[in-house]
């Protein structure tokens, strides 16, 4: 067992080592850049090596039961010191972001966008209650605890969560450093997309900052600081938002597009 | 060792752990490009206090389960040890300083790649997410992103700045 964990000890090592030796790549098509970072390969190598069928001889042992769960269980704490990176990156720039502090405020009501767009397109392709699951927001904890509470997570609704938890938690980082950039791209002020970073996810909000940082590395301060600032406030205020603005605004327009559905 | 205590020390001990995989990648990091971040006494120091923050964090975050308002209650961890880092900075440049001495990328690829072992068991989990859910999932992590960016796109425009 011991010897188990050693096994999963040196694996980490060996990816970190392998992902920071491929270092940021940068792919482009057409006349956009996809950086790809250290810590996009980092998951990616993990995942991949897991698959059931490659795991065999010591894979099997360092993807051991024991070792996955102490992998999900201290996760959070893994992520810890990046929390506390951010409290001094934010700092020095305090008085510019509370100069600025209603636009924070503002663009949290951006975090409706998952109903706006994501519940027409899901209604569109076939899905009905597991649309109000799916959508309500990002699919983490705090919509996970709603849904379950309302809804229980054996309906409809608590499927289209638990789908999009998975979801979130396998490709959600990987999706963040890719599509942040693009927008870049498309003319976004980086500024802004360092606010809009603060998705109410810590790891794709480190994503996509961590993009940004990578392409436009003069601005680091300012991207690390108005994105972790933009998270710190999505806690504080996004189970409100959800509450008291996602939910009903998903339901009213929940019933106007299946109004036509009726028999 | 009371429990409590116990499981303290083991918090601590993860702590380490993970600090001491940001200290790997950073060195890493330096030899695939000596221009990054160098590892100095100060990354050490820095290292320490990231570790100090994130550990009276969890403290605060336990004794906030005290509070009898449900919001504080649920507060995050992760929260907290912004919340800590964040007063502490403001307190002092040092922390600043020093916390500066830790790269940032080198900071986010431990963390990665615990969260893709941490993940090993829920691929089987996705044959039963159904496709659908996978396309929405698309727009839905697209829409808040492009969403905010507008909003603070434009706030920032009428901000004249």
């Amino acid at each position: 067992m011991v010897k188990n964990f050693i096994y999963f000890l040196v694996f980490v090592l060996a990816i970190i080592a392998a992902a920071e030796l491929i270092g940021i790549q940068a792919i482009s098509i057409g006349s956009m850049t996809i950086s790809m970072l250290p810590l996009v390969f980092a998951i990616a190598i993990a995942m991949i090596l897991a698959l059931p069928f490659l795991r065999k001889g010591i894979l099997k042992k360092i993807y051991s039961k024991k070792n996955v769960d102490f992998a999900s269980k201290y996760l959070i704490f893994i992520m810890l010191p990046l929390m506390a990176r951010y409290g001094s990156d934010v700092a020095p720039q305090i008085r510019e972001i509370l100069q600025v502090g209603w636009v924070f405020i503002i663009q949290e009501i951006g975090n409706l966008g998952t109903v706006l767009i994501g519940l027409p397109i899901a209604i569109l392709i076939g899905l009905r209650r597991e649309a109000i699951g799916a959508t309500l927001g990002i699919g983490r904890e705090g919509e996970l605890a709603y849904i379950s509470e309302k809804y229980t997570l054996e309906s409809p609704e608590g499927r289209g969560v638990i789908s999009l938890y998975v979801i979130g938690t396998l490709f959600g980082t990987i999706f963040f450093s890719i599509f942040a950039p693009i927008l870049l791209d498309f003319g976004f002020r980086v500024e802004a997309l360092a606010m809009a970073s603060g998705v109410g996810s810590g790891s794709m909000m480190s994503a996509a900052s961590a993009t940004l940082v990578a392409r436009v590395p003069e601005m680091e301060s300012t991207i690390l600081a108005y994105a972790s600032a933009s998270q710190l406030l999505t806690s504080f205020i996004g189970t409100f938002t959800m509450v008291f603005l996602a939910a009903p605004l998903q339901q009213f327009m929940y019933k106007y597009l299946v109004r036509g559905d009726k028999k | 060792m009371s429990p409590t205590m116990r499981r303290y020390v083991r918090y601590a001990l993860v702590l380490l752990l993970s600090v001491a995989l940001i200290l790997f990648a950073q060195e890493i990091k330096l030899i695939k490009n000596p221009d990054s971040t160098p590892i100095t006494s100060m990354t050490f120091v820095g290292l320490g206090i990231l570790w100090l923050f994130s550990f009276i964090g969890v403290i605060i975050a336990d004794l906030m389960k005290l509070v009898p308002i449900k919001v504080i209650r649920d507060f995050p961890i992760l929260g907290w040890v912004s919340i800590t880092s964040l007063t502490m900075c403001l307190v002092s440049d040092f922390f600043v300083e020093a916390i500066q001495a830790v790269d940032f990328l080198a900071i986010t690829t431990p963390i990665l790649t615990v969260a893709g072992i941490s993940v090993a068991n829920r691929l089987v989990d996705l044959r039963k997410t159904s496709w659908k859910v996978a396309i929405v999932a698309v727009f839905v992590f697209a829409g808040t992103y492009v969403c905010s960016a507008l909003l603070a796109q434009l706030g920032l425009f009428l901000a004249g700045n």
